[in-house]
């Protein structure tokens, strides 16, 4: 039940399934990709919608994304959906021609973690395209049932996809307890500062305040809907100073505050713009180590909660999308086909940031 | 409703207080009551601790944020007899022993309304400036802040339910239970009282550190299962962290840094378990440089804790019940004289064998 081995040679009467190989720094490759056989439990799912993470681009560049290492040829990709081909002796949720969105990431269901339920941090989680695991930028692949997640008719594949970063703004939202009663400070105006937006909306918080430090992502939050929009540095001098700003764009206090850049700046002025008693969930995870006024806060009980990707989202985002009370499909601003030069360049454009939010292949 | 002033004379005997005048400079001078508030209590001093916020006021007449800008009176960890009551005040009667929660909540912030009267924008807080404390022969203070102590607990143990406090609370905040097992940096007053408010808690294991032997010792004496030596060395954080792990012999649940600084941090972070809590309570540094997204990225959350609320009614129980036995920390006592008040707080600045100091008035 794993995600594929090396180059393999066609299967007889079939297609030669085929997928984007990480193969060293910069360089990948679409080869040939072997796919598992199907288990009772799984699904072969015709990938239509794939798209490209700021940590599939730090694999892509530094074959590592902090612990994990890439130490042989990995498919790369994570962010995906498609379309049932093949179901399993046991598969009963789903037919061939569903459309599906797909979480990424196997848990082994038996260590303490799993069993009560936070499975997201399982020790032994088999993830798309976290090496040594293959990911699911392939024409197939083959996945567990119950990480398949049939699409309404009225939600496309592309938001099928986009479920996978959706959901770490939904998992930070639930940890971070967004509410009608929450004012909400968001530090990064990426693909992730905006899936926290607005996912916080979604989830009745009354008042959004985005920073960044670059004004074309500032301006396309505020076409999203953010309150108020401000433009920050990165110099840790400007702290205080921006914490004022902050404080009289919120008009009231600051109740809760999601770092989604994940630096010492960035949750220097969230730990001091945050009224006492409130949170601060780091999100983004940009340094390892950050020097911090961490007594302060403490003595102020803030609560400094951490994210590690998701758990149990998937439904919540699709209904979220569904019902329109979400909408992504303005974060898809690049597409790409799944050739060789498409594949290279698509990486460059969603490595590059600027106004590259998310860039997405169609297959 | 102040916490008093210049010298008067009150019923014929003149009220006396340890007065922190400068650095390493206290006097015992006279000490004037404000008039007695409906709502409000007199209570006969018997019992004070001291504690390390009230040494570091001695030593530097600041700490953190607040500054001792004129002279004011010491102490907060207390205990004593009531004399008189005011017009409103039913709960209590002249003669009762009571407990004493040192700050005063305005009542009217939102922190206030919404229960978190700790985190109160307007609090008076005993010894914190510009508040007078309660090193004092008498003081007034609201009874909605004395609690009565039943006949089985000495007004030392009273006063010692303070600093009992804040274990409580942290406990409470980290949500201690039969289910965490909790490991905790720091063996001095605070870090002994947190373990002991861990067990009362049913936490089924306790593992404490400090750099101290001696405080070890205390530690192990009073219940932890397991203790472990440290240094104050930042390289020595992944050795300390496999000690601490091997000690606890399973995850650490909970975490209660008791000293506050980097490296305590720092090891508070690497040892606890995916999805833990870690529980900051001390306060010895401002800034700190810590591996923060690792913890983060594993969801070990950060709970700060400030001082405490609703808290006294329970450390009470706890130790009337013998759940919990705080005698044992009370290792130095001292009378109410000029002389001793020195004598006292230069053997509490001295750390070690000095865990809690007591004054008996």
């Amino acid at each position: 039940m794993s995600h594929g081995g090396e180059e393999g040679k066609d299967e007889e009467g079939e297609e030669e399934n085929r997928a984007a190989w990480l193969v060293g720094v910069k360089t990948l490759r679409i080869q040939p990709y072997n796919l598992p056989p199907l288990g009772p439990h799984d699904v072969k799912v015709r990938m239509k919608a794939v798209g490209i993470c700021g940590s599939d681009v730090h694999h892509f560049k530094h074959m590592r994304c902090a612990n994990f290492i890439v130490k042989k040829p990995m498919v790369i990709g994570h962010e995906c959906a498609g379309i049932v081909e093949e179901i399993g002796s046991e598969v009963k949720s789903l037919q061939i021609g569903d459309r599906v969105a797909l979480e990424p990431g196997i848990s082994c269901k038996q260590c303490q973690l799993c069993k009560d339920g936070r499975y997201n941090l399982c020790r032994q989680m088999k993830f798309f395209g976290s090496p040594p695991t293959n990911g699911a930028l392939a024409n197939l692949v083959v996945h567990p049932e119950n990480l398949c997640f049939k699409l309404p008719d009225n939600v496309s594949l592309e938001e099928g996809a986009m479920c996978e970063p959706l959901s770490v703004g939904v998992h930070a939202c639930r940890r971070a307890k967004v509410s009608p009663q929450t004012r909400v400070l968001i530090i990064g105006a990426g693909p992730i500062g905006l899936v926290t937006m607005l996912t916080a909306r979604a989830f009745g918080a009354p008042k959004v305040v985005i920073v960044d430090i670059d004004d074309r992502r500032l301006s396309f939050a505020k076409a999203l809907g953010a309150d108020e929009t401000i433009q920050v540095s990165t110099d840790i001098q400007d702290v205080g100073e921006e914490v004022v700003k902050i404080q009289n764009a919120m008009d009231s206090s600051v109740d809760l505050s999601f770092d989604c850049v994940g630096f010492s700046k960035s949750m220097s002025v969230a730990l001091n713009a945050t009224r006492a008693g409130g949170k601060v969930c780091l999100v983004g995870l940009g340094q390892s180590e950050m020097t911090l006024p961490l007594t302060p806060a403490a003595a102020r009980e803030l609560d400094i909660i951490g994210i590690f990707r998701y758990r149990n989202t998937w439904p919540l985002c699709i209904e979220f999308l569904r019902s329109g009370k979400i909408d992504v499909k303005p974060l898809i601003t690049h597409r790409f086909e799944f050739t060789q030069d498409q594949v290279e360049e698509a990486f460059e454009t969603s490595a590059r940031g600027g106004n590259a939010i998310k860039v997405m292949f169609n297959l | 409703m102040g916490k008093g002033g210049i010298a008067q004379e009150n019923q014929g005997e003149e009220n006396m207080a340890a007065w922190l005048l400068g650095v390493n400079n206290l006097k015992i001078q006279p000490f004037k009551l404000p008039s007695l508030g409906a709502h409000d209590v007199r209570v006969r001093i018997k019992a004070v601790g001291i504690c390390g916020s009230d040494v570091h006021y001695y030593k530097h007449m600041s700490c953190g944020d607040y500054h001792v800008k004129e002279p004011m009176v010491i102490g907060h960890e207390c205990a004593g007899i009531i004399e008189e009551v005011g017009s409103e005040v039913k709960s209590l009667l002249p003669g009762d022993r009571v407990a004493l929660e040192p700050g005063i909540g305005c009542w009217h912030c939102n922190p206030c309304k919404e229960g978190r009267y700790n985190l109160c924008h307007d609090m008076k807080f005993f010894a914190t400036p510009p508040i007078h404390g309660s090193l004092a022969d008498q003081i007034v203070h609201p009874a909605s802040l004395c609690f009565k102590l039943p006949d089985n607990l000495t007004l030392e143990e009273g006063a010692m339910c303070e600093p009992l406090s804040v274990g409580v609370y942290a406990c409470r905040r980290a949500n201690v239970s039969p289910e965490t097992t909790v490991l905790i940096l720091g063996a001095g007053p605070i870090g002994l009282v947190t373990m002991l408010a861990a067990r009362a808690f049913g936490a089924p294991k306790v593992v404490v550190v400090d750099v101290d032997d001696h405080r070890l010792s205390v530690a192990k004496e009073l219940g932890a299962a397991e203790v472990v030596k440290v240094s104050s060395d930042t390289q020595a954080v992944d050795k300390e962290v496999e000690e601490i792990k091997k000690a606890m012999g399973g995850p650490v649940d909970v975490t209660v840094d008791c000293c506050g600084m980097s490296k305590t941090v720092s090891t508070a972070l690497a040892a606890t378990v995916s999805g833990g809590k870690v529980c900051v309570v001390g306060m010895a540094h401002c800034q700190m440089t810590v591996p923060l997204t690792p913890a983060a990225a594993r969801e070990v959350d950060l709970v700060g804790v400030f001082r405490y609320r609703n808290t006294w009614p329970l450390c009470i129980e706890f130790l009337s019940s013998g759940k919990i036995d705080v005698k044992p920390l009370i290792t130095h006592r001292f009378g109410f004289t000029q002389k001793e008040v020195e004598e006292a707080f230069e053997t509490s600045a001295r750390g070690s064998n000095a865990i809690k100091v007591m004054f008996n008035l």
